[in-house]
């Protein structure tokens, strides 16, 4: 058996292990285009210099030699599934028994003119870093395209190094894929306490500048002068290397419950992947860690025979900016857009700001949790994903739902009548010892 | 692998365990030291009213004392951005010179068993509690007056459930 994996992140690095735990003998191959296995995640903390280097490290460093893997350092160009062939960059080929696409994905760069100048970057892999490194001794003013994620890192990050940071939104608010408009106000007035100045609203035309960037100018004309643009604007799928081929692909690879793609012995995973979504009831791309380590496993057993069905993945993040923590989880935009719910899939929202800085909210329908965000106080966000996730109706303790003290107690008794829904032997024990 | 499980019948909620594994995690492992400083020390470990409304005070009723069940696979490790959420043997732990506050495993864990401090702050079966202090192998455990708290592996927990009379 020979198992090929294409990708070495928190996809792949999920896939080899389970692979090697669970089938100590047999061939794992691993084609990648960066040879260095770091937390992407932890890239904007590394701008921000709050840490080194080695912390975003998070296998120790005889990871390769532990689970006995093969490693090609190129990039796959082209799957022949037929064959069961992949192609090289540089040249070789690879053949399988078992394939795995943990390709992830890369920042979506808008259409303007002008990106290739030097001075603009993604902040998806450690050299936009160190480009960015590189060139900050000289940069007074940075632009940041797009409010997402990533865009909101990297202002917080850049405002480290006393850097002017400007960033430029398309729609009305920060965070459009994350929060709602009320939730995303309470980021927007830290932003500007920290002194990044948002403009919504506005859409870039082109970058500026003689080879080097010198502004970005806006659609509507307006020109900010800046000496380093970073892109931040939500990932597409790394997918182009299945084109061509009988793969299934819509928005990303499509797999079914077994991270199977359309095409028997081929697998995918992570941010490549579009996998059944729990609360959408549907296949979607959750880009991000927890689901990509989950996907990878779930793909790597069921490459072992094991017939192991995912639940599902969900949307889940939790971030911090300026100190201030937010948690944001299933439908919990009500904007339309490709991650926001679309009309009808809320009923009922229950809502509370008891501070400046503290603001909670669930979105439901017919009375399961679809959606929730939590702002500055986040301790009780896993058993809201636990009612979301398990479905469970919660029209008995709706008014508990935003207490900040909810605790595993108090819903006990809930989990119990929905047995059936907790398989895994931790819950079931838990329910057993408890004597009640 | 080792969980901790309380047994309802016999909690009478006096939080024993929740002192003992504070004092237990704090740096001095001294309660006197840690009321007489003010040294920090947080419980990983929390006893709860089951069913119980959490801004209703407690009168009557089951409790229980709950925290990590040591999952596996275990979702706040797959959660973990930085690598500090990772299995050790059986045990889940935290190594918080990696932590950096995220609170992906907050999000992610189903048993409500980690506490957002200044790092992610769980139950990680006190590690070489009998070399450091020669006691016994659990904090929580050993305080517990009713022997509600015990120790099970994953087959022994039903056969423990019959006449459960504290047989630790
Ligand atoms: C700055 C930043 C912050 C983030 N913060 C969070 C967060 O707080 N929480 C969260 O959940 N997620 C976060 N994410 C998202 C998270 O990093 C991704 O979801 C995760 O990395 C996906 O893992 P993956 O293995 O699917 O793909 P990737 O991490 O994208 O890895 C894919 C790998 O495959 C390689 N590759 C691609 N194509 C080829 C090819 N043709 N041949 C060979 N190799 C190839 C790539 O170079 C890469 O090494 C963040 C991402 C970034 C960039
Ligand atoms: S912290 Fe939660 S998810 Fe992690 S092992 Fe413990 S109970 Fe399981
Ligand atoms: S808070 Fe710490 S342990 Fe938890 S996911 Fe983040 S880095 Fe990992």
């Amino acid at each position: 058996m020979r198992r090929v994996i294409i990708g070495l992140s928190a996809a792949g690095v999920s896939a080899v292990e389970t692979l090697r735990e669970g089938d100590p003998q047999s061939e794992i191959v691993a084609i990648a285009d960066e040879s260095l296995i770091y937390s992407r995640p932890l890239l904007s903390y590394y701008l921000a210099t709050k840490l080194e280097m080695p912390r975003l490290l998070y296998r120790p460093s005889d990871f390769f030699e532990r689970n006995r893997l093969t490693t090609v350092f190129t990039r796959a160009t082209r799957i022949d599934p037929q064959n069961q062939r992949v192609y090289l960059e540089n040249g070789g080929v690879e053949s399988y028994d078992q394939l795995l696409i943990a390709t992830g994905a890369r920042p979506r760069f808008p259409r303007a003119a002008g990106l290739e100048k030097k001075g603009v970057f993604g902040l998806r892999r450690i050299e936009d870093v160190h480009g960015m490194f590189e060139r900050l001794p000289s940069v007074k003013r940075a632009v940041i395209l797009g409010a997402g994620l990533v865009g909101l890192k990297a202002a917080a990050a850049l405002r480290e190094h006393d850097v002017e940071v400007t960033i430029l939104v398309g729609s009305r608010h920060v965070l459009s894929q994350m929060l709602d408009e009320p939730s995303a106000r309470v980021y927007e007035e830290i932003f500007r306490r920290h002194g990044v100045s948002i403009v919504t609203g506005v859409k870039p035309a082109a970058v500026l500048g003689n080879g080097e960037v010198s502004g970005v100018e806006t659609a509507d004309g307006q020109v900010f002068p800046c000496d380093l643009v970073v892109v931040g604007k939500g990932v597409d799928p790394n997918m182009e290397l299945v084109s061509d081929t009988r793969i299934n692909t819509e928005y990303g690879i499509v797999v079914d419950k077994y991270c199977e793609t359309s095409v028997p012995n081929v697998f995918a995973a992570g941010d490549v992947a579009q996998a059944p979504d729990i609360i959408r009831g549907e296949t979607w791309i959750n880009a991000l860690w927890p689901c990509a380590v989950e996907q990878g496993r779930i793909a790597a057993l069921n490459m072992l025979g094991r017939e192991i069905s995912y639940r599902g993945s969900m949307r889940m993040n939790s971030v911090q900016f300026f100190n201030l923590p937010v948690i944001s989880a299933g439908l919990a935009v009500l904007t339309p857009g490709p991650l926001g719910a679309r009309p009808g899939e809320h009923d009922e929202t229950l809502e509370e700001r008891p501070s400046e800085s503290v603001y909670r909210k669930v979105f439901l329908k017919d009375d399961t949790i679809v959606g929730f965000v939590q702002i500055g106080e986040v301790g009780t966000a896993g058993l809201l994903k636990v009612l979301m996730e398990r479905r469970l109706n919660i029209a008995g303790i709706k008014s508990n739902l935003l207490s900040p003290r909810l605790n595993l107690g108090f819903l006990l008794p809930l989990l119990e009548e929905n047995r059936d829904r907790f398989d895994e032997v931790e819950f079931q024990e838990l329910m057993d010892s408890v004597g009640v | 692998m080792e969980r901790l499980y309380c047994d309802g019948r016999l909690c009478v909620a006096c939080h024993a365990c929740e002192v003992a594994c504070a004092v237990e995690h704090s740096s001095s492992r001294n309660i006197l030291s840690v009321i007489s400083t003010g040294e920090f020390a947080f419980p990983r470990r929390l006893v709860q009213g089951v069913g119980e409304s959490p801004y209703r005070p407690r009168v009557g009723g089951v409790a229980l004392s709950l925290g990590c069940q040591h999952c596996s696979p275990a979702a706040c490790v797959d959660a973990c951005i930085s690598g500090a959420m990772h299995k050790e043997g059986g045990a889940t732990v935290c190594d918080t010179e990696q932590c950096v506050g995220c609170w992906m495993c907050v999000m992610a864990c189903p048993f409500d068993a980690i506490t957002p401090l200044k790092t992610a702050w769980k139950c990680d079966l006190c590690p070489n509690r009998v070399e450091l202090s020669g006691r016994a192998r659990y904090a929580c455990v050993e305080a517990c007056p009713t022997e509600a708290l015990r120790t099970a592996g994953c087959e022994s927990v039903t056969d423990n459930r019959q006449p459960v009379t504290g047989n630790r």
